[in-house]
């Protein structure tokens, strides 16, 4: 027999979480305001892009009869990236939502059907993995749109599907997810999630490097033509990236693909068969890996460890940097950035190591080019390792505010805290890709500072912005940037590094022009490397006390 | 010694703290009472420099909270009424970090000294996650009282303390004032303000209410040789304030009828 609903029950729950939002919203107008219009802004930027670049294919003499199926292949490799993209993602946070979130217990406690908060918590699961993706994908959608001048039926298939795809990694991921915790020792579920993201990850990166897209740049126009021909014939088989581009592409012409009905199908039914398996096992104890572990106990006096001592001397700062460094070890969801950190340079090593270019004009060019790209790399870094810093410190704010420890002091620790790793990085590629590419001197030279005064800018940015717009209730370092404060770091960084990279011109332009001619010793030399010092210094500097004023004037509880 | 003078805090338009003035000397234990949301967690949240008073001022052993904020908190100790403590750090490591953030000399052997004295010396080397409420309460404490603190600023103590751990916690007030150091706590709990507090100041929307030693606060209240609960009640009276809707009076004669006519029955 079904018990009556009462209304207020039937609006329920994604109610509630709409009220909440909305009353976020009313407190802090203008910040939603201009996080909004940004975002507006870069989605109208990609969309116009897409636009053009579908524009100029589809005019392009050369493939013109194969442009629409590489067109569409290229959108299926798109999406098929994002949706592993997801599945990756979502391991970690379906146990944070699904399992572990601090309000279910709460929720569980209303007189409600555990389905009907586990379907808002599938649902919650679905927003924080799913939704960036799913933002990144519309605007090319709506560019191959406007580029193709599709009817209007169009867009809301192209919504319907893109959404709908993201929902199967979703629930696969989250599936998995719920068979670590019964699998993973007790009380290690998330270090085992974690490790198998990584794996995950791992995997995605060599399957990219198995493509070898540096070899594209060096085939004749014949053979390009030909690698795409091959490439729009390829048959992925039946896969939901090609249901989905069998539903763009119809919709395109104006027919509704039978693939469309089919995927939202298969989407809701995956979604809803999450929901109930996931009521079921958290009802009858599956998830075993909740409890905590049960190590013997060891109650003996442990003096501090060999590296806190350094650290210690620097007092407060140090205290700040010790206890950092001890939640990052403790904290797999922190740690596995690093290791994503390194599959990253390893990636882009191997990827430079593999260009075979003759003549040391072209390398230079090249080096060149890297040089930029590096800045646009650290920035891309930054966002994760630098800028989640402050906030990571979280309900325990209140320690450093009532503690006798200064904004500097604060500000200082969480920058010596994230420099080491993005000026490692830093440092390492541009002596790296120096080596590898075999640069003349100057660019060599221009390559490493730039590594290292980008490492710098970064971490200014990330750690003061970051401070500045602090995210203190986010539950995992990813969360923190995706707010307006984010978005003004990336646009300022990629701001910082396209200048850097218009400076570091000049002496590329006279490496260019002879390659033995001296640069950095000349008084246009010397001067290039003190604008690029200037340059780094504002933005980290700037960033650093804009963020120094607001972490003082922040007040707990109050935002 | 804290000084309170003409604090008022506004939360966006709602006016929370609406002109206090509170003192507090050396080998003093104040309790500041008063109704939920009368403003107490605010007023302490300001004199700890969590908040920014909207006016007014507020100083530590003379300095001034706001203006100069490291020499205000370098004589503080505060224990929050929701005290977060990182979960994955073990208590020793937390009073470690403790130690280091406000410079204590031989802060290991004293962070013993405080695991030994609140039996948490077995738990030392355990993730604070794996700890009861009041194990973490009593860690609250000795993070607080690591630094020998001239000034102690408590917000709820006996919150979740089984009898022993009550006893210990306000032994551990008297004798810090007692060794002339300032105590200011607010509590809920009249009997614990009545044997412990030197001076009492209560606190109604926003506002002091009353203040003195109980002889005093009987006075003010006009009522005779009353325990500190009925001055309360007296104090903070609300003209509005009805019976509940679940009591007595709100249950209208019909279902009481009832009873009784079911039990004739
Ligand atoms: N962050 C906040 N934003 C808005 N209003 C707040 C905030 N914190 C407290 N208030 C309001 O300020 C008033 C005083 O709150 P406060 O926490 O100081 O009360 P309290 O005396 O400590 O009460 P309790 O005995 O329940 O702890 C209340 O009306 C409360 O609603
Ligand atoms: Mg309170």
């Amino acid at each position: 027999m079904r018990r009556p609903r009462s209304p207020a029950r039937r609006a329920g729950l994604v109610a509630l979480r709409a009220r909440a939002f909305v009353h976020a919203v009313r407190r802090a107008p203008g910040r939603y305001l201009v996080g909004g219009a940004l975002m507006g802004l870069v989605a109208w930027g990609m969309a116009v892009l897409v636009d053009r670049g579908v524009r100029w294919i589809d005019a392009y003499p050369l493939i013109g009869t194969i442009a629409d199926a590489a067109l569409r292949r290229s959108v299926e490799a798109f999406v098929t990236v994002l949706v592993l993209a997801v599945a990756f993602s979502v391991l970690t946070t379906a146990i944070t939502t699904l399992y572990t979130a601090a309000d279910l217990p709460l929720l569980l406690a209303w007189p409600l059907p555990a389905e009907r908060v586990f379907r808002l918590k599938v649902f919650e699961t679905y927003l924080a993995s799913a939704a960036l993706p799913a933002l990144l994908t519309l605007p090319v959608l709506v560019g191959l749109g406007t580029a193709r001048g599709a009817p209007w039926s169009y867009y809301p298939q192209a919504a319907v599907a893109v959404l709908a795809l993201y929902a199967l990694p979703v629930a696969a991921g989250s599936l998995l997810a719920l068979l670590l915790m019964r699998l993973a020792p007790a009380g290690r579920v998330k270090e085992v999630a974690t490790a198998a993201s990584v794996v995950l990850a791992a995997g995605l990166v060599v399957g990219l490097r198995a493509l070898r897209p540096e070899q594209l740049a060096e085939l004749t126009p014949e053979e390009f033509e030909a690698f795409l021909a091959g490439f729009a014939s390829l048959d992925l088989g039946v896969s939901p990236a090609t249901w989905a581009g069998d539903a763009i592409w119809n919709g395109l012409s104006g027919v509704v693909s039978p693939a469309l009905p089919l995927l939202a199908l298969v989407a809701w039914a995956s979604l809803a068969l999450l929901g109930r398996v996931a009521a079921w096992a958290y009802q009858v104890g599956w998830v075993r890996s909740l409890d905590g572990s049960s190590r013997p106990r060891d109650p003996r006096p442990r003096p501090a460890a060999w590296w806190e001592r350094p650290l210690a001397r620097w007092g407060g700062g140090g205290a700040v940097v010790v206890k950092d460094l001890r939640l990052l070890m403790r904290d797999p969801t922190q740690w596995s950035q690093l290791l994503v950190l390194v599959a990253l340079a390893g990636v882009y090593l191997v990827s430079t190591a593999s260009l075979e270019v003759e003549g040391q004009r072209f390398r230079d060019a090249l080096g060149t080019l890297n040089v930029a790209f590096l800045g646009f790399l650290l920035a891309g870094v930054g966002v994760r390792l630098a800028f989640p810093v402050v906030s990571l410190e979280g309900e325990g704010l209140w320690f450093l505010r009532t503690g006798p420890i200064g904004a500097t002091a604060v500000l200082g620790a969480k920058f010596a805290y994230a420099m080491p790793p993005l000026l490692l990085l830093g440092l390492g590629l541009g002596f790296a890709q120096a080596t590898l590419l075999d640069v003349s001197v100057n660019l060599a030279s221009a390559s490493i500072v730039a590594g290292g005064l980008a490492a710098i800018a970064v971490t200014g940015l990330g750690v003061g912005l970051g401070a500045a717009y602090p995210r203190y209730d986010a539950t995992q370092a990813a969360e923190v940037p995706v707010s307006p404060g984010g978005l003004l770091y990336m646009t300022l960084a990629l701001l910082y590094a396209a200048g850097l990279t218009l400076l570091l011109a000049y002496p590329a332009w006279t490496t260019l022009v002879d390659p033995a001619v001296p640069v950095w010793s000349t008084p246009a030399g010397l001067l290039t490397g003190a604008l690029a010092v200037a340059w780094t210094t504002a933005f980290a500097g700037g960033a650093l006390a804009f963020g120094r004023w607001r972490f003082v004037r922040y007040e707990s509880g109050c935002d | 010694m804290i000084e309170v003078e003409g604090l008022v805090k506004r939360y966006g338009t709602h006016l929370a703290v609406a002109g206090v003035d509170l003192r507090a000397r050396p080998g003093e234990v104040v309790a500041l009472l008063g109704p939920n949301g009368a403003g107490k967690s605010t007023t302490i949240r300001a004199i700890t420099g969590l908040l920014r008073p909207t006016a007014g001022r507020v100083r530590v052993c003379g300095h001034d909270v706001v203006r100069a904020p490291l020499a205000a908190k370098s004589k503080l100790g505060f224990v929050p009424d929701r005290p977060y403590l990182y979960p994955k750090l073990t208590a020793r490591e937390l009073l470690r970090f403790i130690g280091r953030l406000r410079g204590v000399q031989d802060g290991d052997r004293r962070a013993d000294a405080w695991l030994e004295a609140f039996a948490l010396a077995p738990v030392a080397n355990e993730l604070i996650e794996t700890y009861s409420h009041g194990m973490r309460q009593k860690l609250t404490f000795a993070a607080a009282l690591l630094a020998e603190p001239a000034v102690l600023v408590v917000d709820e103590p006996m919150v979740g303390l089984d009898p022993r751990a009550a006893r210990q916690v306000r032994d551990l007030m008297r004798g810090h004032a007692d060794r002339g150091h300032t105590v200011l706590l607010t509590t809920h709990a009249m009997d614990v303000a009545e044997a412990l507090a030197d001076r009492v100041v209560v606190l109604h929307r926003g506002r002091v209410a009353a203040e003195g030693a109980m002889a005093e606060l009987r006075a003010a209240a006009g009522t005779g040789e009353e325990g500190l609960e009925a001055i309360f009640l007296r104090l903070t009276e609300e003209a509005s304030e009805g019976p509940p809707p679940w009591g007595p009076a709100a249950a209208d004669g019909s279902r009481r009828a009832g009873e009784t006519a079911g039990r004739g029955g």
